[in-house]
């Protein structure tokens, strides 16, 4: 992984992920109304004194919404950055109720998905045990 | 968490006999935190096998790809596009994920690349220690925490046998503590020793059949 840590991102790879997926994201995004219902349907949220940024909406909107936004044109100190959202900050239990029916789990996991592509993902070896993935 | 670990090359290896392509299928689930089937070892597995089948004057086509959980649908729907391309999966995922995966996927060979071997906690990085057996009927309640169906040699709901050593170590192997011993320590430390003496109706282990669980405001929906 420490290699694929210092290569330049695949945009192509993240673009055709995104494309693979774009009608049912665009759709989940464009229908996401910031009702903010389902923040106390995540555990995480309460046990995080109500933290906003482990809102389920808050969660795929800093990182799937920014990469359809950008198109996939994102460094690889973004997908870095979103690894902390959609690993540390969520752990895919699929228990967050959206009232339209967002599928925000699958956003979560096409997110995952898109780091993935290009090997950036949580270590559970030495290294990963230094920080908490809760 | 459920504890795998990694096949012997070459027992894969024989799994495989002439399917190629091959897609190795990583999970990033438990068999990820116990670091015996997540991405990066499913790129190690596919690194392995080209090596092998490289080395014996052959080649392996193989890719790799790891989805969230190998235990649940909807992490599936890259898979369902990518399947159709290979003559066989390779799943790292425990016993569960490989049976979900070949009951999704009938007409592929899917094949377990791990030995799932127990439910258990990580006593450290790449050290685990099983700790239930999921026997569905737990007694934890009345032992002090500590299972007997797991940790006695015997599995006995009512202990000790005769073989405890006087050291508190098991008959079968003297470095395994005794459990029964273990319960009673731990029973005396909280005051609640006259558990020990309550007599649990014997467990029937034979005959077996496949368990489900449908939680209380679900049967409905399910017809339960």
């Amino acid at each position: 992984m420490a290699a694929a840590q210092q290569a330049t991102v695949d945009t192509g790879k993240v673009k055709d992920l995104l494309a693979a997926h774009r009608a049912e994201m665009k759709r989940y995004l464009s229908h996401c109304m910031h009702c903010t219902l389902c923040a106390e349907s995540c555990f995480l949220f309460m046990a995080r004194d109500k933290d906003p940024r482990y809102m389920p909406s808050y969660k795929v909107l800093n990182s799937l919404g920014v990469l359809y936004r950008r198109r996939g044109r994102v460094e690889r100190s973004f997908l870095e950055k979103i690894k902390k959202i959609v690993w540390r900050n969520c752990v895919l239990c699929r228990r967050c109720y959206c009232p339209v029916g967002v599928d925000i789990p699958r956003m979560i996991a096409l997110a995952r998905a898109v780091c993935r592509s290009q090997g950036v993902y949580p270590d559970f070896d030495e290294q990963g045990h230094q920080e908490s993935w809760l | 968490m459920i504890i795998a670990h990694r096949k012997p090359l070459e027992e894969i290896v024989e799994m495989l006999g002439q399917l190629n392509p091959v897609l190795v299928l990583g999970c990033g689930g438990c068999t990820s935190i116990c670091l015996a089937g997540g991405q990066r070892e499913a790129e190690q597995l596919a690194a392995d096998l080209r090596e092998d089948y490289g080395n014996r004057g052959g080649q392996l086509e193989v890719n790799t790809y790891t989805i969230e959980r190998q235990c649940n649908a909807d992490f599936f729907a890259d898979i369902d596009r990518l399947a159709g391309d290979y003559q066989a999966i390779v799943s790292t995922a425990c016993g569960a994920g490989v049976q979900f995966v070949a009951e999704r996927y009938p007409r592929l060979p899917v094949l377990p690349a791990l030995n799932t071997d127990f439910v258990g906690f990580d006593k450290d990085v790449g050290w685990y220690e099983e700790n239930c057996r999921t026997c569905g009927d737990c007694v934890l309640g009345e032992t002090g925490g500590i299972c007997p169906v797991t940790r006695c040699a015997k599995s006995l709901f009512n202990g000790p046998c005769g073989g405890t050593r006087a050291d508190g170590t098991c008959e079968v192997d003297p470095d395994i503590p005794c459990a029964w011993f273990e319960i009673h320590k731990r029973l005396r430390e909280q005051g609640r020793l006259e558990l020990i003496t309550r007599v649990r109706p014997a467990r029937e282990w034979q005959n077996q059949i496949r368990r489900t669980v449908i939680q209380e405001p679900y049967r409905e929906r399910y017809g339960k």
